[in-house]
């Protein structure tokens, strides 16, 4: 028997509440050390 | 002692004795073909076998080297692996196209002249496109044509670089050339399309998804590594190839990322890894070439490995959209493990094969003191980890729960991604029997502290990046749609041509229809459509005035007369009278 299933359109990802401010955060420090690491190297 | 036979030929005539086989017999006898080849490449001696005289040239079937050698074994054992795994497919045609690819690729890897290479280069392209057509769907029929078309259209650049090639220097010797003129350019074009350079790439994108299952993974083999295998032999240390192996590990991810069909997320991730094949062979060092040369060898295991595993959820859900997928580890435990075993390969794990082949391309561009080349290939390895290493498994096995239950991978399919597991695993950990095959001398030692701790450090913060992106909700949705990729450029280029072509082309058609056809042609028409009433009026008219005939009855004479003569209704008589009168006139007048 075949069984028939809805397909979805999108699989959307819903954010987690907090997750995002988390995100911004690591991104930031991530960054700064990204720069920090580049500007010891290049000088 | 059997004396050993051109590698491609076994595989090649092999096929064609397929459909004679039935049952049990035919799976043993598909197997029994890369065995035999294997033992018969292990028997070729080094040099140049099989020297065949064609004109006024000599085609060499069997050049064996380091560079050579390597690509046989590796074709030889992909061969065994991908007709294990396609064991249960009943189509010949699959077998038959299979096989003859396969052969192909070796034909391509042994031949020492571009006349025999480029024979086995288009017998490449052929055999390939049968393995899209075998699926037998709207889709693949039409991405089976359009890969036909760009490919004949590399294989026409890369003919006209060979007559050209061999017009000058009179040699059709298949070896290093470097670019250095119009013969060397068409080449290197035609190479680097088969090779998916960005913007030339999306024939891979858009066909490689659609072809059948089991077909899928001898084409990911194939096609790009003899690309590699070329460039590496005619243009190791070409500069140009730097910036655009580092470009192709670069962009694919973008579109990997947002791709919902996880066989084109792995299509995009072939590109991306060959860019670091590619970039190697452009830096051209003893390491950055032995680089490129064991990251082939990988990517073929692991790449293979991985489309085996979404050939293996394709065959038992007809699924493959990160959309319908999800939550298999269920009852797809193997299969899931398998697909994690290719997604740390190529990620480059340590202790997985990708580690000790990608950071020696990677080691020899910081060798070389190419920063930026450098922060390219690094960002590309995060990128891997992010759309290979982790989308594939999460959203096929894991991810929200599909609500299917399908039945493990069949017995044969689990061997397969068995052995390409274990070769990924056992490469990755004592990589010295790879070492040992490589072109050059190997003085590389994978497992040192820093660059174990270095690669650990960027996958776990790329796996950070993605739970982050996952759990903010910024990572983009699975969604249905066609993503056009540099398909746009063609699509659009098309439109724009068929345009400039429509206002310029067709208006001196136009101008020359005016002119030539409705103008100068219609006065002659119309001129040899009533010459003899013209001509007849002239004398007629002369003998009316003379008896008297005039004003509107002449005009009306001169009409009736004219339309009589057009339509041919002139009474009999009249007409003989006329006839009469022009014999008269000629025999006076001469």
């Amino acid at each position: 028997m075949t069984e028939k299933r809805e397909e979805k359109m999108e699989l959307s990802h819903e954010p987690v509440p907090g997750y995002r401010r988390i995100f911004f955060i690591a991104i930031t420090i991530g960054a700064l050390y990204l720069g920090l690491i580049l500007y010891k190297t290049l000088l | 002692m059997i004396d050993p036979v051109p590698p491609a030929l076994i595989f090649i005539i092999g096929a064609l004795i397929v459909p004679f086989f039935k049952g049990k017999l035919k799976s043993a006898y598909l197997l029994f073909l890369p065995v035999l080849g294997f033992v018969n490449l292990i028997s070729i001696p080094e040099g140049n076998n099989w020297i065949v005289g064609f004109l006024d040239y000599n085609l060499v079937l069997g050049r064996v080297d380091r560079l050579s050698l390597i690509f046989g074994y590796i074709f030889h054992l992909i061969s065994f692996i991908a007709i294990l795994y396609s064991l249960h497919v009943k189509d010949d045609l699959q077998h038959v196209a299979g096989l003859v690819y396969a052969g192909s690729a070796l034909g391509v890897v042994f031949a020492g002249d571009f006349l025999s290479f480029f024979v086995f280069w288009e017998m490449l392209t052929v055999a390939s496109i049968f393995l899209i057509w075998a699926r037998r769907t709207k889709a693949s029929l039409d991405a089976g044509y359009r890969y036909l078309l760009v490919h004949a259209a590399g294989g026409l650049c890369l003919l006209a670089g060979i007559v050209i090639h061999v017009n000058q220097t009179g040699s059709i010797e298949f070896g290093y050339m470097g670019l250095n003129g119009l013969a060397s350019y068409l080449i290197f074009f035609g190479f680097g399309l088969n090779c998916a350079w960005p913007v030339l790439h999306s024939w891979l994108t858009d066909a490689y998804p659609e072809a059948t299952i089991t077909g899928t993974i001898f084409l990911s083999a194939f096609t790009t590594k003899c690309a590699v295998y070329a460039l590496a032999r005619v243009f190791p240390g070409t500069e140009a190839l730097i910036w655009i192996g580092a470009i192709m590990t670069g962009f694919p991810i973008f579109y990997a990322v947002i791709e919902n069909d996880l066989r084109r997320v792995l299509a995009y991730s072939l590109v991306n890894q060959v860019g670091f094949m590619v970039c190697g062979i452009g830096i051209g060092t003893h390491l950055a070439i032995n680089g490129a040369v064991a990251h082939a060898f990988n990517d073929i295991l692991f790449k293979a490995l991985l489309f085996m595993s979404m050939g293996a959820v394709m065959y038992r859900t007809g699924k493959i959209n990160g959309t319908d997928l999800g939550g298999l580890y269920r009852t797809m435990p193997l299969t899931c493990i398998f697909c994690m075993v290719g997604a740390a390969s190529i990620s480059a794990f340590p202790l997985f094969s990708g580690f000790v082949s990608k950071s020696m391309v990677m080691d020899a561009a910081a060798g070389g003191h190419m920063r930026g080349i450098w922060f390219l290939l690094l960002f590309a390895s995060a990128g891997v980890f992010h759309h290979a290493g982790i989308k594939i498994p999460f959203f096929a096995f894991f991810s929200h729960d599909s609500g299917m239950r399908p039945k493990e991978a069949p017995l044969h399919m689990l061997i397969a991604m068995g052995i390409a597991a274990f070769l990924c695993i056992f490469i990755g950990s004592f990589p010295g029997p790879l070492y040992s095959l490589l072109p050059y001398p190997v003085n590389y030692v994978p497992y040192t502290a820093p660059h174990v701790l270095g690669q650990t450090q960027l996958l776990f913060f790329s796996a950070l990046a993605f739970t982050l992106l996952l759990l903010s909700g910024i990572y983009p949705g699975e969604m249905r749609c066609v993503n056009l990729d540099a398909d746009w450029f063609y699509r659009k280029g098309a439109r724009l041509f068929y345009r400039v072509a429509d206002r310029s082309f067709n208006w001196v058609n136009s101008v020359c229809d005016r002119v030539f056809v409705k103008g100068l042609a219609g006065s002659l028409g119309r001129l040899s459509r009533d010459l003899t009433a013209r001509i007849a009026l002239l004398i007629l008219v002369s003998f009316w005035i003379l008896r008297g005939v005039s004003g509107k009855k002449l005009e009306m004479k001169k009409t009736n007369f004219y339309n009589d003569i057009l339509e041919g209704t002139l009474p009999v008589g009249i007409g003989a009278g006329l006839a009469a009168v022009f014999i008269i006139l000629i025999f006076v007048l001469t």
